[in-house]
């Protein structure tokens, strides 16, 4: 049992950790456009979270107007 | 305040109070670490490890317990205000500290054998039914995990994109965590020591984190204790909250109209207005702030809005509800139904008493 609650969070750690990357570089600025032209320090600051959450950010994401961050 | 987002928003108190957080940190762990080889010698020598262990934790307990005093220590004393501004930073200092001992103590305990570390931790020892035997580690572990979502999402950003209300409930977690934190103190003691000092302390800091809350959550339900008797008369919108006099000058005060949210009431040159006295960033309260550069200035966070419309000044696009208000002789009175965020109301007047 421990081995399948550690083999789960290693998943969704990973998921989270690639969605993150991209969340980061791209999506950020499509869910809120605050963050366009926001410091990598700031993308790498808001990374952890973003694994730990990642399936709301990800929906936030889907759900985010297609023309946001264009400019 | 929004406008675009930065990595951290620095200015010299909050330079000043990281360089507190760190060297404290530094400090502690230094005494602790000097202490503890100068004591134990010869056949009750402890090793670096166990000793770098014991130093972080205590660190990461007593930083946690800082941080539950300071919230009520804050209602009941503003000098303790400073200490809030930066409260974040202390929290993520805390999470780090106490990620530090257990990155020791998974290694130190379960890094030498064949099984997965974390496998082992939740593994080596099942005795969940056995409070002289329970496994105090898997506390530690789950007060950690909650640490680590709250230093994450602790940047403006989410408390954006989460919604205050959400971001709130997810930091009051901190509540849980140290309950866990405790026990896995606690328990920790109980197996491991001897010394009936440490379990004392744990005991003391429990006691005065508890009393303090106790205390500030009395005041503040006094106080709305007390504007529950306040209310419009039958066929009236306006309600007497209080003479303008009981206000200084370019500072603020808080009411409570019936069951209704707090008002914030503000005087400054020469006139009085109401807001809502829930910051838009934390909730914090704007009526114990006071006015500066002719803003309402919330005295948590330093988030500022315009008195006569509860608008943030540009480029800051925050808003906040306001409330019709008018001065009768010396007598405040408000319409206490909350008006759109930030809809301009036009400030009483208050005729200044010529001294002699």
């Amino acid at each position: 049992m421990p081995g399948l609650i550690l083999l789960g969070a290693s998943i969704y750690a990973t998921v989270g950790t690639l969605f993150g990357a991209g969340f980061v570089l791209r999506g950020v600025e499509r869910v809120d456009p605050a963050a366009l032209g926001a410091p990598w320090t700031f993308r790498i600051l808001i990374l952890p979270g973003v694994i730990a959450l990642w399936p709301l950010m990800a929906w936030r994401w889907w759900c985010a107007p297609r023309t946001r961050g264009a400019a | 305040m929004s406008v675009g987002y930065v990595s951290v928003q620095w200015n010299r108190h909050k330079r000043i109070y990281d360089a507190c957080v760190a060297g404290g940190i530094v400090l502690y762990l230094g005494v602790f670490f000097a202490a503890g080889k100068a004591l134990y010698t010869g056949r009750n020598a402890i090793s670096g490890e166990i000793l770098a262990m014991r130093a972080l934790a205590t660190c990461a307990f007593l930083m946690l317990n800082v941080i539950l005093c300071i919230g009520p220590l804050a209602r009941l004393d503003r000098r303790f205000l400073p200490l809030l501004y930066n409260r974040r930073h202390l929290g993520v200092a805390t999470f780090l500290v106490a990620l530090a001992h257990a990155a020791i103590a998974i290694g130190f305990y379960h890094g030498f054998g064949n099984v997965n570390p974390f496998v082992a931790l939740l593994t080596s020892n099942t005795n969940f039914t056995s409070l002289s035997a329970f496994p105090y580690q898997t506390l530690g572990l789950f007060a950690l995990l909650i640490l680590f979502l709250m230093a994450a999402t602790s940047h403006d950003f989410w408390l954006k994109n989460l919604g205050a209300p959400a971001w709130k409930r997810l930091h009051m977690l901190v509540y849980i965590a140290y309950g866990l934190l405790v026990m896995h103190v606690a328990l920790g003691i109980l197996q491991t020591q001897r010394s009936p000092w440490l379990a004392s302390l744990v005991g003391v800091g429990v006691v005065i984190v508890a009393t303090l809350h106790l205390i500030a959550g009395q005041r503040e339900r006094r106080h709305d204790e007390r504007g529950s008797q306040l209310s419009p008369r039958a066929g009236e919108e306006w309600v007497d909250v209080g003479a303008v006099d009981d206000i200084a000058d370019q500072r603020g005060s808080t009411v409570t109209v019936g069951a209704g949210e707090r008002i914030a009431l503000f005087r400054y040159n020469g006139c009085v207005s109401a807001t809502t006295n829930v910051c838009a960033h934390q909730g914090g309260p704007l009526g114990e702030g006071k006015i500066i550069d002719g803003c309402i200035t919330c005295p948590w966070h330093g988030w500022q809005y315009r008195p006569a419309d509860g608008r943030s000044p540009p480029p800051f696009a925050e808003k906040i509800h306001t409330y019709r208000v008018r001065v009768v002789g010396r007598r405040i009175q408000v319409d206490p139904t909350p008006l759109p965020p930030g809809t301009a109301v036009e400030p009483a007047r208050v005729e200044e008493v010529q001294s002699a």
